[in-house]
């Protein structure tokens, strides 16, 4: 327990140290070494999670009855939520490193901090209380950061868009916890949490805020996705199949149209915000919970997208702090000077188109892979994306770093930019060239948010007075159709019938997902189901489509694999033709000698006789 | 299946790792080039070609007196998920050692000549670190035994060459020629990804790998017009890669590069590998009539438009990258005619002989200097172009010295209406987040 507590400490102490270092009369290159050595800190505290195994496991309860509205536990750490921990106070760091000096200002220093540790303590809870009020305090410290007169039309867009959800957001929940109108609660959730991820058609305010307001404020409040956090935490585990495709197609649609519109920008700011809208749109997209392995690699996307973008859009600013507002149109050169920041910036990019050898890379091949049987479209629009974000980012390259200066600017970076904008690159290679351990926990991670969903149905069926499926049961009105309700929703949200749909399933995976399945219709039966779920369960069972008693599981699993097998078998590589191989024909002696008088033809005039270009 | 022999295993793992190595080398030494002379990355480059050209005689030796059907080299996986995994899985078979072999020699000797052509040049780090990008993404290409190896030696190759044809980058030109570049392989990797997404959506197989496969029984489930959606969305896959119609308009402007990366690119080795590809889709082609006309087409359209262009060229580089799309217009007739031998010694004997023209290129004019001094006079060169010239003759040298029109064409009915349509878009969200109306300007 005093472990805990000290961890604790370790995390929110520096950021509060900072905030109360900014209410002294210390100047402010001082604040922003220690608030660099406090973010330092605080990223190491938040790995302690990979070190330690008992804070992967972290629970600290509500005292009192559980409520929905408090949810399940004040704290809580999981395998889905360890990795975003670090999330913030990594973001902190990289801001406090590498903000240009004539940018800094004590009350930004403080409200970083304030903005890290408000996320941090985001990722470490499940509670909707106090998802909403970080929700709203995020939106603050936010519009706070606009809040010079130059900003003034910004902040009044941003800040229409941004209350806006926030307000959507607290009436959702408020019909989720009183247990009326579960749909609606759902959608109006949903609905705030588009908006805040800046998912078509509310993605407007995005690239606004990132061209003509404060950019460094506009990452930190982006980049972590807290809109993500809340649709997993919240919505997913409750959420209709209909919606979640609903969603998923407005999120491909988003990142499709992000990525063309970054395209074509002039002004880097805005590209960045266009690039961010389409990789956010990403995460979203895998939301859709197609598979485990989908969901695994949105859930790899966020992390990748989240430091790529950080770094990129710090690039734009060091670039900005020495050469003024940059014009995508011109060529501004420089790399000669700065090869280190070009490359950086260009690894960068690529970790976002998914290049191979960077995370990215990992997290959309995953999503591609898990998403492709069932949701075709996915794979296509992810993969249009990846052309259209690709094309930009070299577009940006090329524009930020080739040419010849136009002036004898002094471009040099310090040494701390220099290793900061090296780090986070170097970061996304390395764990691009050797994913498995962080493939690993985001494959967990996404079995626990599926069976979340299971859990969250079968316990609409007892007592819950919160939960969405009650809600829609409620909402039916007659006795037979609850229980299609129900059942319908583990079903749709079992992996293993899902999974179990694939031609090449492992067995023993199908095993453990069937026993899953029959385990929660248990549930369900002990739970008050009645025999009209029994039977419904055996009429399942009969058909082999779910689940089977305990002694005939195996049984039906083998004959599910048996039925599932394809009628033909694809040959591997191993088939290919071969024009060495021994058992064909050897190349005939005229067509040697036809493929040798291909080459000639007419002589290019131009070129002197002994020099010949033989077309 | 076969198992490999060891010799055949390592053989394939060395011709792997050395250009990997070497890239990882390359990169550590450009953080500090002042402490890594060019001497060092010419030497580390040599060793690491020889090496990896040794592995492949070695492999291609073993093969050839060991085996006698396609081996399949599997080193584990990158990494796996569920029931997915990117395994690193390597095939050795004639066609690939074959290339891969082929493709080292050709690196090898292009390196050698880049060491002393690129001396105390700027970039002379920053070429060598591309120039292993894309031989470890050749070799990735050769020997791919699954499409997530392929496609990242696809990708390799696409990113290196644009950043090579942008290798000179104080000078505007080669910069937006290597934007265009890299547009047009995107186009194509997307093409090339999209056919095999839906390969693994339609026929339902667990491994995309089979693509490729020769037998029948593989394509069996899919009915003609999936066979044909498929082999077309490979073609333009290919077209893309190798410059066929439409997006043949790259090709000149690829010769901003340095003379050894357009020798080793657009001469040699990049502008085949789409018609490796092609090779190896072979078997899925056979089962389309429509897609073999269709490459078939494409590569005669491709000859006729390259062998006219190339006649009226200006500057050498730009002569000889059309002279090479000639003779890789006419290999995919050949492939799409199911000439594979042919078409196989037809790419090494026209990768050979076009590496050799490309890099004596650069000294065109020394040797015209060189053999008028010898026989003490000026060459006489007969000038057709100053005959008299018929209306169609007019047009059709017209339509060369425009190389076709290829590109106005591209951008009046591809690129300009993407910008217009994406721009108004654009002005629409200023519109919706309250913001000034007007957009930015497209690539």
């Amino acid at each position: 327990m005093t472990c805990v507590v000290l961890w604790l400490a370790a995390i929110g102490l520096p950021p509060l140290l900072v905030a109360a270092l900014g209410h002294f009369g210390l100047s402010t290159e001082r604040l922003r070494s220690a608030a660099v050595a406090c973010a330092g800190i605080s990223v190491a505290a938040c790995s302690a999670i990979f070190v330690v195994p008992a804070l992967r496991a972290l629970t600290v309860a509500w005292p009192g009855e559980a409520h929905y509205l408090l949810g399940d536990a004040l704290l809580r750490v999981s395998e889905f939520s360890a990795p975003l921990v670090v999330l913030p106070s990594a973001l902190w760091l990289v801001t406090v490193a590498v903000t240009p000096r004539g940018r800094l200002d004590r009350a930004g220093l403080k409200r970083t901090a304030l903005a890290s540790l408000s996320l941090t303590i985001a990722f470490l809870t499940e509670s909707p209380l106090v998802l909403v009020l970080i929700w709203i305090l995020s939106n603050g410290l936010f519009l706070e950061a606009l809040g010079a007169p130059k900003h003034r039309r910004v902040r009044r867009v941003v800040g229409f868009y941004l209350w806006g959800s926030a307000a959507l957001l607290c009436a959702g929940i408020a019909l989720l916890t009183v247990g009326i109108g579960g749909t609606t609660g759902a959608w109006l959730i949903f609905v705030a949490i588009l908006i805040r991820k800046g998912i078509f058609p509310f993605h407007a305010w995005l690239p606004e805020a990132f061209e003509n307001g404060r950019l460094g404020p506009a990452v930190l409040f982006s980049a972590p996705q807290l809109g993500t956090y809340v649709a997993i935490l919240l919505v997913i585990p409750h959420a209709t199949p209909g919606m979640l495709r609903t969603v998923a197609t407005l999120s491909l649609i988003t990142a499709v149209y992000g990525g063309a519109l970054a395209v074509v920008q002039r002004d880097a700011r805005r590209a960045c915000g266009y690039l961010f809208v389409s990789q956010s749109a990403l995460v979203m997209a895998g939301l859709d919970c197609t598979s485990v392995e989908a969901l695994a690699g949105s859930l790899i996307i966020w992390i990748s997208a989240a430091l790529a973008f950080a770094g990129m859009t710090r690039t734009v600013l060091t670039l900005e702090a020495r050469r003024g507002r940059l014009d995508l149109g011109v060529h501004h050169g420089g790399y000669e000077q700065m090869p280190v920041l070009a490359t950086s910036f260009l690894v960068l990019g690529l970790a976002c188109t998914g290049f191979p050898g960077t995370l990215g890379f990992v997290g959309e091949e995953m999503l591609v892979d898990g998403a492709v049987r069932s949701f075709p479209m996915l794979g296509l629009l992810v993969i249009v994306t990846s052309a259209l974000t690709g094309i930009a980012v070299l577009r940006m390259y090329f524009s930020l770093f080739c040419g010849r200066p136009a002036a004898a600017l002094e471009l040099r970076l310090h040494r701390g930019e220099t290793t900061t904008f090296a780090a986070i690159a170097v970061t996304l290679v390395l764990a691009g060239l050797a994913p498995q351990p962080f493939v690993e926990s985001r494959i967990r991670a996404s079995h626990t948010i599926l069976l979340r969903g299971t859990e969250n149905s079968g316990r609409a069926t007892r007592h819950s007075s919160f939960s969405l499926s009650r809600s829609l049961i409620a909402e039916r009105g007659s006795t037979e159709p609850q229980r299609d309700g129900v059942l319908e929703s583990i079903l749709k949200w079992r992996p293993g019938i899902q999974l179990g749909s694939q031609v090449d399933g492992d067995v023993r995976n199908q095993l453990r997902h069937q026993q899953r399945v029959r385990t929660s219709i248990a549930l369900l039966l002990f739970l008050g189901g009645g025999p009209a779920l029994s039977q419904e369960a055996e009429a399942l069972d009969k058909t082999g489509t779910a689940c089977g008693g305990p002694s005939s599981v195996a049984g039906q699993i083998e004959e599910d694999a048996r039925a599932r097998e394809p009628a033909f078998r694809f040959p591997r590589v191993d088939d290919w033709p071969d024009p060495w191989s021994r058992g064909r024909s050897s190349l005939p002696t005229s067509m040697a000698s036809s493929s040798a008088s291909i080459t000639t033809a007419p002589v290019l005039e131009r070129i002197p006789h002994r020099l010949e270009i033989r077309p | 299946m076969n198992l490999p022999s060891a010799v055949l295993s390592a053989s394939v793992l060395i011709m792997f790792v050395s250009p990997l190595v070497l890239l990882g080398l390359l990169s550590l030494a450009a953080a500090y080039p002042h402490r890594f002379s060019e001497k060092v990355v010419g030497r580390w480059t040599q060793l690491a070609l020889v090496v990896g050209l040794a592995a492949a005689i070695t492999g291609l030796t073993d093969y050839l007196t060991t085996g006698s059907d396609p081996v399949v080299i599997s080193y584990g996986t990158w990494f796996s998920f569920g029931h997915g995994s990117f395994a690193v899985e390597f095939v050795a078979d004639g066609l690939s050692l074959g290339f891969a072999a082929l493709a080292l020699s050709i690196c090898g000797v292009v390196s050698s000549f880049s060491f002393r052509y690129l001396h105390r040049e700027p970039g002379f780090h920053r070429y060598f670190i591309q120039f292993s990008m894309f031989v470890l993404g050749i070799t990735l290409v050769a020997l791919a035994g699954t499409i997530e190896v392929l496609f990242a030696g696809w990708e390799l190759i696409g990113l290196s060459s644009a950043l090579l044809v942008g290798f000179f980058h104080e000078r505007r030109a080669p910069v937006v020629n290597a934007l265009r570049v890299f547009v047009v392989y995107r186009i194509s990797d997307a093409a090339m990804l999209g056919a095999a997404i839906l390969l693994h959506h339609w026929a339902g197989s667990g491994s995309l790998s089979q693509l490729f496969s020769s037998s029948p029984s593989s394509v069996s489930v899919l009915d003609s017009r999936q066979v044909l959606t498929i082999a077309a969305l490979l073609i333009v896959a290919v077209s893309g890669k190798s410059a066929l119609l439409p997006f043949s308009g790259w090709l000149p402007r690829a010769m901003e590069g340095p003379t050894p990366s357009s020798a080793v690119y657009y001469g040699a080795l990049s502008i085949h590998a789409g018609c490796f590809l092609l090779l190896r889709a072979e078997p899925l082609l056979a089962q389309s009539d429509g897609a073999r006309v269709l490459a078939a087409l494409l590569g005669l359209s491709t000859t006729i438009y390259a062998t006219i262009a190339a006649r009226v060229q200006t500057d050498v580089k730009s002569a000889l990258s059309f002279a090479s799309l000639t003779q890789v217009g006419i290999i995919v007739v050949e492939i799409a005619l199911g000439f594979r031998w042919v078409a196989f010694i037809h790419i090494i004997g026209h990768v050979c002989f076009r590496v050799l023209q490309f890099l004596r290129a650069p000294n065109i004019l020394h040797d015209l200097h060189d053999i008028e001094n010898r026989i003490g006079g000026h060459i006489d060169v007969a000038h057709d172009d100053v005959a008299p010239l018929r209306r169609w003759t007019r047009g059709l040298y017209l339509a060369a010295l425009e190389r076709g029109f290829v590109d106005s064409l591209l951008d009046r009915f591809a690129v300009d209406p993407f910008c217009r349509i994406v721009r108004r878009l654009d002005g629409l969200d200023r519109v919706l987040s309250g913001g000034r109306h007007g957009a930015g300007e497209g690539p």
